[in-house]
């Protein structure tokens, strides 16, 4: 039967191989993660974009690289998902995009720090996370629109946060499916430049949005019937 | 009680209950907000609501582990503690420190790295207060005169602990290399040193409880630290899967991650074994209660359901999503919120003088909290697996996924009022106790089966 000098000899010599074997690899490691976390992109402004993602205390809600809590959407690829203007109007004003939805700390970031943490998402969206977030492997593929109008990009990151095409979005504002067959191109161009001029009472904000990505927009609608 | 010094312990054990109760106040917010109720946005926003609630329970439970060693250490070294006043003097400072921060979280005050919101001012002084902690178990195990494995693995752990924090204040821009260092804090804290300190306790009570011979408890007690370490310290590998580092941390987190419930499986057996074997009966029987729930319920929150979700495989999909939380409030419940609780019940009688152990409040709280514990993580694991299936495998959004699972919070708030009731009656007990009066005796304690000749005199020194 085994004894307690036995037992304790177990204990200290498992403890300090594995001890060992972890600081080697941690060495290995921090060799490694320049390359992979892009180290060199770490520009003053991301720098900057980290401190103020700390010193908020974005992760009490939100996760990054998949820490964080569970109130409010994961943000490491934030950037590719939404874009730049919308990312920059969470940061100034989130009841103007989810009224009435659960509510996100409204601060009073000066332009240049909102720049930080844009810059800050663009670098995490290039980290190398070894496959997280995972594409969701059940998902519906998109059907491709009728009459072959391709999405505008800024439909993906921007519209389909309120509204859902063919099963995938949000749901602040109704479905855009079959769209085109409600509203003309006039009615849909007069939309989109001011919605709270069109319905005073509307809850989806004036995006403005320049004229060139209007007419892409206006044209991909009106092909949803 | 055979030392005048123990007496101290009550004094941390009072502040457990304190801060324990207001962690709950503020899960309950946490848990209306996820119903959509968060009228307290203005003034208690979630963030704040998270930070207090995470940050209260790791305080609640360093104080307990204080308190069990400053109960513990005396009694196994067998002399009074060196420097009691030290021991009042640091208790104050850590309530201080600490109300000074959760008041901090509530301005926008914080460092904001999940469990280490503390800022860094604050971070210089509860290392400060800590090495006062260590400093004085320390000499008093050094001045000493019994060593025995039960007192230095607990001291060991507390150490360890200490140390430990040090690599969560080293300053990085890199978010990588900022949540590699962070792991090291609260990974290696849970699943490794926190699991030494619990062997400690554990088998302090288990010797006092059961009067198995303490040769017998402190050999298997080498042998599950043993394997704690030998799985949990490269088990850290089951965070760095997807957080900017190397592929190979895929197999080396999930190969010993994978091993780590063997330590938890071990510590139940072990806790029912000696039980069984030890025959005589302790007539605090809601104190063994506590303290073999502690190694069981710690089976069942950190093994299996850590286990559940530590492989890649699967941990690809439910990383950072609410199967975490349910296993969180199941490991941290059963492995130290009951070991804490299991010292208090075991020493409260000593302490206070007063034997409530078999009031119907005593154990009432004990199965209606943990009854309670039960069905909040299984709120937890309904909401989290229909997030997981929902969100991260039909790609369904955030937002619309959060309004689904909303009827499971209410879940959450029915079960957890069943668990805060387990926990008033406990805190009933506490306060109806009184104050920390009992006389000392050198004989030691009647009651404990320790206490009777051959069991735990028998063998001195490690
Ligand atoms: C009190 C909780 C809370 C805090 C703190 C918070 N957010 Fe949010 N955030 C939310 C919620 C909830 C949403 C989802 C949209 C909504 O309902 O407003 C959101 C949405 C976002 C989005 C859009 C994400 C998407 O996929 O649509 C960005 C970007 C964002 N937040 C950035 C931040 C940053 C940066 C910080 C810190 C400076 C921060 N948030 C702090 C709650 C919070
Ligand atoms: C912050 C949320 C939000 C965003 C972002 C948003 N919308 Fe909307 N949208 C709404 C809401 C809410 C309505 C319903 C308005 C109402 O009836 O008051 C709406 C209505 C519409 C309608 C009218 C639908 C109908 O059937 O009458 C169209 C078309 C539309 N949105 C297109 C867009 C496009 C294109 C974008 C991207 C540039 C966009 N929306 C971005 C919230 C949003
Ligand atoms: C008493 C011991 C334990 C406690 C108190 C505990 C607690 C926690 C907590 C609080 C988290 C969330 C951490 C964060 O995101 O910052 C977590 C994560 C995790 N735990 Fe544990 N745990 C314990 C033991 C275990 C064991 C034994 C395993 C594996 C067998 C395990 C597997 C995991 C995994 C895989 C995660 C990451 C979840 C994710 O990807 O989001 N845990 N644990
Ligand atoms: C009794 C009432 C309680 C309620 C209603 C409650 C509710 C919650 C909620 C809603 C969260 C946040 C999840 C999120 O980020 O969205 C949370 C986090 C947490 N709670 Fe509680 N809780 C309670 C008690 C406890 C107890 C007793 C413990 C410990 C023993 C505990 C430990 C934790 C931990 C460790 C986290 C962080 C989890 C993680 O990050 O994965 N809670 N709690
Ligand atoms: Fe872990």
């Amino acid at each position: 039967m085994l004894s307690k000098s036995q037992a304790r000899t177990f204990f200290i010599s498992g403890t300090l191989a594995c001890a060992v074997a972890f600081v080697g690899l941690t060495l290995d490691t921090f060799r490694r993660i320049p390359a992979q976390t892009r180290a060199a992109a770490i520009t003053p402004d991301v720098a900057r974009g980290k401190e103020l993602w700390d010193h908020n205390n974005c992760m009490g809600c939100h996760s990054l690289f998949g820490e964080g809590a569970y109130y409010a959407p994961e943000l490491t690829k934030v950037y590719e998902r939404r874009g730049e203007s919308f990312i920059r109007g969470m940061l100034t004003d989130p009841e103007a995009m989810f009224k009435g939805q659960r509510k996100m700390q409204k601060y009073a970031f000066s332009e240049p720090d909102k720049a930080a943490l844009v810059a800050f998402f663009r670098w995490t969206g290039q980290v190398d996370l070894n496959g997280f977030p995972a594409k969701p492997p059940l998902a519906r593929q998109a059907t491709p629109s009728r009459r072959d109008v391709p999405q505008p990009q800024i439909f993906g990151q921007l519209c389909i946060v309120c509204h859902s095409l063919a099963g995938q979005g949000g749901n602040v504002g109704p479905a855009l499916d079959g769209v085109g067959n409600r509203r003309d191109a006039e009615y849909l161009r007069r939309w989109l430049r001011d919605p709270p001029a069109v319905k005073p009472d509307t809850r989806m904000p004036k995006l403005g949005l320049p004229d060139s990505q209007i007419d892409e927009l206006v044209a991909f609608l009106e092909a949803q019937r | 009680m055979r030392y005048e010094s123990q007496r101290i312990a009550w004094w941390f054990f009072a502040t457990c209950m304190l801060l324990f109760g207001l962690q709950i106040v503020y899960g309950f917010i946490m848990a209306f907000a996820h119903t959509g109720h968060d009228g307290l946005h203005a003034f208690i926003p979630f963030h704040a609501a998270r930070a207090t609630h995470t940050n209260l329970l790791v305080m609640w439970l360093l104080c307990g582990f204080m308190g069990s060693a400053y109960f513990i250490i005396p009694e196994e070294c067998e002399t009074e503690l060196v420097w009691p006043w030290l021991a009042k003097l640091q208790l104050a400072a850590l309530v201080a420190v600490g109300v000074t921060a959760i008041i901090g979280f509530h301005f926008n005050w914080w460092e904001g790295r999940k469990f280490l919101e503390i800022p860094r001012p604050l971070d210089y002084l509860v290392v400060i207060d800590v090495l006062a902690f260590i400093a004085n178990i320390g000499m008093t195990v050094w001045r000493g005169r019994r060593l025995t494995t039960t007192s230095m693995v607990l001291f060991f752990g507390l150490l360890m602990a200490a140390l430990l924090y040090l690599p969560g204040m080293i300053p990085t821009n890199n978010q990588t290399i900022d949540s590699y260092w962070r792991w090291w804090v609260v990974h290696l804290w849970v699943e490794g040193v926190w699991e030494l300190i619990m062997g400690g306790i554990l088998a302090f009570l288990l010797i006092k409880l059961t009067g198995v011979d303490r040769e017998v408890i402190e050999k298997w007690l080498y042998v599950i630290v043993g394997f704690t370490f030998l799985s949990g310290i490269l088990g850290t590998g089951h965070h760095y899967y997807w957080i900017g580092t190397p592929r190979y941390w895929l197999v080396v987190g999930g190969v010993f991650s994978a091993l780590e419930p063997v330590a938890f499986l071990g510590m139940a057996i072990y806790a029912i074994s000696m039980a069984r074997r030890g025959g005589r009966n302790h007539p605090n029987r809601v104190a063994l209660q506590w303290s073999i729930g502690c190694a069981v319920m710690s089976f069942v929150g950190a093994g299996f359901l850590g286990f559940a979700h530590t492989l890649p495989q699967v941990n690809l999909y439910t990383h950072g999503t609410l199967i975490t939380a349910m296993h969180g409030h199941m490991a941290f419940w059963g492995a130290y919120a009951m070991l804490v609780l299991a010292m208090i019940a075991y020493t409260l009688p000593l302490l206070t003088g007063r034997n409530l152990y078999d009031s119907t409040a005593s154990v009432f709280a004990f199965w209606t909290a943990n009854i309670g514990m039960i069905a909040m993580t299984l709120a937890f694991a309904v909401a989290g697996i229909t997030q997981v299936v929902l969100e991260r495998r039909l790609g369904m959004d955030f937002l619309q996924v959060q309004t689904e699972i909303q009827v499971h919070f209410w879940g959450l708030i029915l079960a957890a009022s069943l668990f805060t009731l387990g926990i008033l009656a406990f805190i009933w007990v506490f306060i109806r106790s009184g104050w920390p009066v009992a006389r000392v005796s050198a004989k030691g304690d009647a009651s404990d089966v320790s206490a009777l000749p051959l069991a735990d005199q028998a063998v001195q020194g490690a």
